[in-house]
């Protein structure tokens, strides 16, 4: 997707597409909300600044950053090698279950343990998640955005039977397990309002990503296989295990995103916790173009809106769904920039 | 009649009835597949359809004007798609990603903000059965295969006219040649433009009609999330069926017999905990692929975008 | 030869992107006459012509037909105006049969069923007319070259076209077949066709043609009948003063090596009964075996679709063996996958530059490094070294005159020519014991040509051997040590330099076997 060395275009020149997309969104969906009948001034202060009117607010957007960047890099990996990884929902919610599995079965280990397990278990569960549509691709050349989908609802299924089975919590009314052991919660940086140190984990992460991409030899040749896997495979890159690598990792970093919902934040497996992270972390990756670098950035901004919107719904009445369009309109503006600049 | 082949004939009966979103949205795919484009909205648009093709019965109080509502919804996106991908050459992938999700964002937003939030759902009667004369009183048969509501009927059909259409008119040749090599269509004068675009908004329409059969058969009103992946499935059923009409038709009887028979095993209740009965269609879909992708017939020029002035080396 | 022309293109411009293809090119066609258009590759000889025939876009300029001006929008209005084109990659649709390929996007008599009788029987009819001979049932996939090309000669002649433009028609054929070609557009002639004929080969130009244009960098040169001006003044014509033709390869280099190549003993490459059949069952390749010195060339003779990248991507392991062995050195290749096959010393320019050699949304950069990508001095311990990388591709692109902004342009904005320049630069860019090149100079134009020429014979002085795969003969001649012919698979016979002949080779090229 990205042409990687040396030399980096002018970073206002390639903000600015983005700032047009996103006012142009903001101005179509205001339009829209205004003939609703709301206050479209109100709304756009809420949708945008509600993350850094308080404390509270911007916590809840570091918060809501931490999955989003990790399932934006869940589609973006393989994206990079040419194959589209939708199942970034399951990959999380069986790391969520493998993390839970660790935490409930391990319950009375002491934190230097039992987190680092606990954190092991959901990258493990979800590597194979992501292995599992890997493998059918590289044995029978099954349609990897196919597979990965269809594993999403393998997952919500499994999910459920957890949730209500041997493990569940039955004093809570929505599926639940009881919670995990105390060593398997992540410690926090600030306790009031709560942030968790997901954070650095998430940052790490993308620090990570971003070095594989560049600079490392095993990330050019995912790149070189994205690009023309045919020419890739004659020059002598396995292009087959690329395929597989690229939805392992992602995978594994989509576990990883379950795996710190329980451990940081619910500290027990919940049904539906996987909220809309998929959706979004797709949109995220897609505005971002690829590009592991544009990546947190553009995560945090949909953070922003997302914590907006909820402040929106809470305040204004206005659906969330809103939000959702703004959000979808700037990916379709961001790409149609792409066009634009072609002529 | 004895009692054991009641439950039979019902259960026949059921997969005809469910098999009806599987072929007209393979069937949706496979016409735009036909001439190169590759739709994978189908999961946003059935359930943008859905949604707004229940709204329209809803407030017209006419099951017509519903059905007529999703496939100008689905022949909407279908033109989208045409346009951000054969004019604007935009990767199709990416435009069907977009497309899902303004489809999936629409279909809740629209609900919520034209009825709101209410305890009780408000409800649409259901399309009713429309026996055949004559020939819906044939022991057992009869009941199956001609008492059935109008889109079964309507999907049985369209299997066949799109099967003429595409083998038997020259019509039909100039489309396929269209999917297959777009470079030699267009050197014989074939307007390859007007094809993708006919093709993707007929396709569209009939995944919009897909996607209102749900509210109008199964449960009589919109719910959130209510396609559950058979926009997905029908993706796999279009290469299960070789983007052949009649193979498509014949698949979906494969595909909703699986869906049946996870509802069935849960009612005898087997001892298996019911989530992995739902599961079922999933891992048969992925456990047939197996088969399907080893030499799939697949049009050449599938996915990929013509550009007449591209200069080839 | 009636006087006026019966077409005329005045003035033709047309600019693709950056580059001007076209700068005001003028061109005219008489009556029943071969009119070649002669120039090396980038000329705009084919641009000119797709925009006659509709595929391309004018910016300025007129066409008039019969005196009358028209405009040209589509294929559609071509085809209406009865001009029809043959382009150099045949635009046919595997998954049907011939009869479907020839009336497709034609009125057909029965619409609504497809029962397509009627046009057999008119095709039959125009089969014999112009002394043609192709089964109309058979899958398109099934046929050779050679009646693949009949086919779209039938799909013009089929919707009465008065003009016929053939694109490099022989690219794919025999001698023989390139002689069967010229019969077939005399008769055409003579039936009240006019045709024009697309080359880079002057002695095609010559032996066919009534009268000859030639272009250069989108510009007319010179237009003369053919017994009006000698080869001496076409060449100049095609490469004007951008070569030295007198020192250069192509046109020196033919004289002076007979027999004076000496065999250097040491054997770099060794094949040995190599056998590859796929899943299916398809033979493609069969009982392959020879050897290639140290400094020797190997030209590798055949008509396309004969084994030839089969051979090619054996040798590289891209392909797996049935049976056989293939040495570099004196060691087993077997073991070794493609990257070690590379490492070890084998350079690969292959045929499809784009697909199979070339990543169009990486940088020009990123392109010259693969294959090379986890050796010194471009990689180390996982990481890849981008300075260096950068520093020894500043240098390729200056060496092979790669026209680009940079190593960080971005591959997809080269032209064609370009990037076929890039996949030889990477061929050259490290030391290799073996280089397999695959129509290396394919779309070059001819002072290019002859850059490559030099180059190959540069390496070959140092000791390196090259496989030379091409369907171009003269080519082939012209470089050559040794001339094996491939026919189905197989190698039907060799040749030494010194009894190189053409219409031998041409024979071997349609199965006829040479016992050595």
């Amino acid at each position: 997707m990205t042409t990687i060395t040396g030399s980096k275009p002018s970073i206002i020149k390639s903000f600015f597409p983005y700032l047009i997309a996103v006012l142009a969104s903001l101005v179509a969906v205001g339009l829209f909300i205004g003939l609703m009948g709301f206050d479209i001034l109100h709304a756009f202060q809420t949708i945008l600044f509600t993350s850094f009117k308080s404390p509270n607010g911007f916590t809840q957007t570091l918060l809501k950053f931490v999955p989003l960047v990790l399932q934006a890099y869940a589609f973006t990996i393989p994206l990079a090698a040419g194959k589209f990884n939708i199942g970034g929902e399951g990959q999380l919610i069986v790391g969520a279950i493998g993390a839970s599995a660790v935490g409930i079965i391990f319950f009375d280990l002491p934190m230097v343990l039992l987190l680092p397990l606990v954190l092991l278990g959901g990258i493990i569960a979800g590597a194979i998640w992501g292995l599992v549509p890997g493998w059918l691709l590289y044995k029978f050349n099954i349609n990897e955005i196919l597979t990965t989908v269809l594993l999403n609802f393998v997952a919500f299924a499994l999910i459920n039977y957890i949730a209500t089975g041997p493990w569940r919590d039955p004093t809570a009314g929505h599926p639940t397990t009881t919670p995990i052991g105390a060593g398997g919660f992540l410690p926090m940086i600030i306790i009031n309002p709560p942030l968790h140190t997901g954070l650095f984990i998430a940052l790490l992460v993308s620090v990570g990503v971003y070095l594989f991409t560049t600079r490392s030899t095993r990330g050019y040749e995912m790149v070189a296989t994205g690009a023309n896997p045919r020419a890739a495979g004659v020059f002598g890159i396995k292009v087959k295990n690329m395929f597989v690598m690229s939805l392992v990792i992602a995978g594994a970093i989509a576990g990883l995103s379950g795996a710190i919902e329980v451990a940081g934040v619910q500290h027990r497996l919940i049904e539906g916790l996987q909220s809309n992270f998929l959706i979004l972390g797709i949109i995220i990756g897609l505005i971002a173009r690829g590009n592991p670098l544009a990546v947190p950035f553009v995560a945090f901004f949909i953070a922003v809106l997302e914590v907006g919107a909820s402040a929106m719904q809470r305040t204004m009445k206005i659906p969330v769904e809103m939000v959702f369009i703004v959000e979808a309109l700037v990916l379709l503006f961001v790409l149609l920039s792409a066009v634009v600049r072609r002529k | 009649m004895t009692d054991v082949n009641i439950p039979l004939i019902l259960y026949l009966k059921l997969i005809l009835l469910t098999m009806v979103p599987f072929v007209l949205a393979g069937q949706g795919t496979m016409v735009g597949g036909r001439a190169g484009v590759f739709n994978v909205a189908q999961e946003g648009i059935m359930l943008c359809s859905a949604s707004i093709g229940f709204l329209a019965s809803y407030y017209t109080g006419n099951l017509g004007m519903g059905i007529l509502a999703a496939m100008v919804v689905g022949g909407i996106f279908g033109l989208a798609l045409a346009y951000f991908t054969t004019t604007l050459k935009m990767d199709q992938f990416v435009i069907g990603l977009a497309l899902f999700f303004v489809g999936l964002g629409l279909s809740t937003l629209l609900p919520k903000l034209l009825i709101g939030v209410t305890m009780t759902p408000p409800l649409i009667p259901t399309l009713n059965n429309i026996p055949i004369p004559l020939l819906s009183e044939i022991p057992y048969i009869g009941e199956v295969f001609f008492n059935q509501n109008i889109l079964v009927y309507v999907s049985v059909l369209l299997s066949i006219f799109l099967w003429w259409g595409l083998y038997k008119t020259s019509f039909g040749l100039s489309l396929r040649s269209t999917g297959e090599s777009p470079q030699a269509s267009d050197s014989l004068g074939i307007n390859v433009t007007f094809m993708r675009y006919l093709a993707s908004i007929v396709g569209g329409a009939l995944i919009g009609l897909a996607g209102v059969y749900l509210p109008m058969v199964y449960t009589g009103t919109f719910t959130e999330g209510m396609v559950k992946g058979r926009g997905w499935l029908a993706i796999a059923l279009t290469f299960f069926g070789g983007w052949k009409p009649l193979n498509i038709l014949i698949g979906a009887l494969f595909f909703s017999g699986v869906e049946i028979l996870a509802y069935k095993v849960q009612i005898t209740a087997l001892g298996i905990p019911y989530q992995f009965l739902l599961m079922l269609p999933y891992l048969a879909t992925i456990f047939v692929m197996i088969f399907t992708f080893r030499k799939p017939t697949v049009p050449q020029f599938l996915g990929q975008n013509y550009d007449r002035e591209k200069r080839s080396l | 030869m009636a006087e006026k022309p019966i077409l005329e293109m005045k003035d033709i411009h047309k600019t693709f992107d950056r580059s001007k293809a076209l700068d005001g090119v003028s061109f005219n066609l008489n009556a029943r006459e071969i009119h070649g258009l002669l120039g090396g590759n980038g000329a705009g000889k084919t641009t000119l012509m797709n925009t006659l025939f509709g595929l391309y876009k004018k910016d300025s300029g007129e066409i008039t037909l019969h005196g009358n001006p028209v405009q040209i929008s589509s294929p559609r209005d071509a085809l209406d105006l009865h001009i029809g084109m043959v382009h150099q990659h045949f635009l046919q649709i595997s998954a049907f049969n011939v009869l479907e390929n020839i009336v497709l996007g034609t009125e057909v008599e029965k619409k609504y069923s497809m029962d397509l009788s009627a046009e057999n029987t008119l095709i039959q009819a125009l089969q014999k007319r112009f002394n043609i001979d192709v089964d109309l049932n058979a899958m398109m996939d099934d046929l050779p070259m050679g009646s693949r090309q009949k086919v779209e000669i039938l799909k013009a002649l089929y919707r009465g076209v008065q003009i016929l433009i053939l694109d490099e028609p022989t690219t794919n054929l025999t001698p023989q077949e390139v002689d069967d070609l010229f019969h077939t557009l005399r008769v055409m002639v003579e039936e009240g066709l006019s045709i024009v004929f697309i080359t880079h080969k002057l002695r095609e130009v010559l032996s066919v043609c009534d009268r000859i244009s030639v272009l250069r960098n989108g510009r007319n040169v010179i237009t003369l009948n053919k017994n009006e001006a000698s080869e001496e003044m076409f060449v100049r014509g095609m490469v004007g003063d951008e070569m030295d033709i007198q020192n250069s390869v192509i046109f020196t280099h033919a004289k002076s090596q007979i027999g004076t190549t000496k065999i250097n003993p040491e054997i770099s490459l060794k094949v040995e009964n190599v056998g590859v059949t796929t899943k299916e069952g398809i033979q493609q390749l069969k009982e392959v075996s020879f050897e290639i010195h140290q400094g020797e060339i190997l030209g590798i003779a055949g008509v396309a679709g004969n084994g030839q990248r089969e051979l090619a991507e054996a040798i590289l392991g891209i392909i797996q063996l049935s049976s056989g062995k293939i040495l570099l050195e004196n060691e087993d290749l077997e073991s070794a996958e493609t990257d070690k096959r590379i490492q070890r010393g084998i350079a690969y320019i292959p045929e499809d530059r784009l697909h199979d050699g070339f990543l169009p949304k990486a940088s020009v950069a990123q392109n010259l490094i693969l294959g090379y990508h986890k050796n010194d001095p471009y990689s180390s311990r996982g990481f890849i070294n981008w300075k260096t990388v950068t520093q020894v591709s500043e240098k390729l692109i200056n060496t092979f005159n790669i026209k680009t902004s940079g190593p960080s342009d971005t591959g997809g904005n080269l032209s064609g020519g370009n990037i076929q320049r890039v996949l030889i630069a990477r061929a050259f860019s490290r030391p290799a014991i073996l280089l397999i090149a695959h129509n290396p100079t394919r779309g070059l134009d001819i002072p290019s040509m002859d850059f490559i020429y030099s180059k190959i014979l540069e390496e070959k002085n140092k000791g390196m051997a090259t496989l030379l795969i091409s369907e171009d003969l003269d080519e082939l001649l012209l470089l050559s040590d040794r001339i094996a012919v491939i026919y189905k698979g197989e190698l039907v016979g060799f040749l030494d330099r010194e009894k190189f002949e053409r219409y031998e080779i041409g024979r071997m090229m349609s199965g006829y076997r040479v016992e050595a």
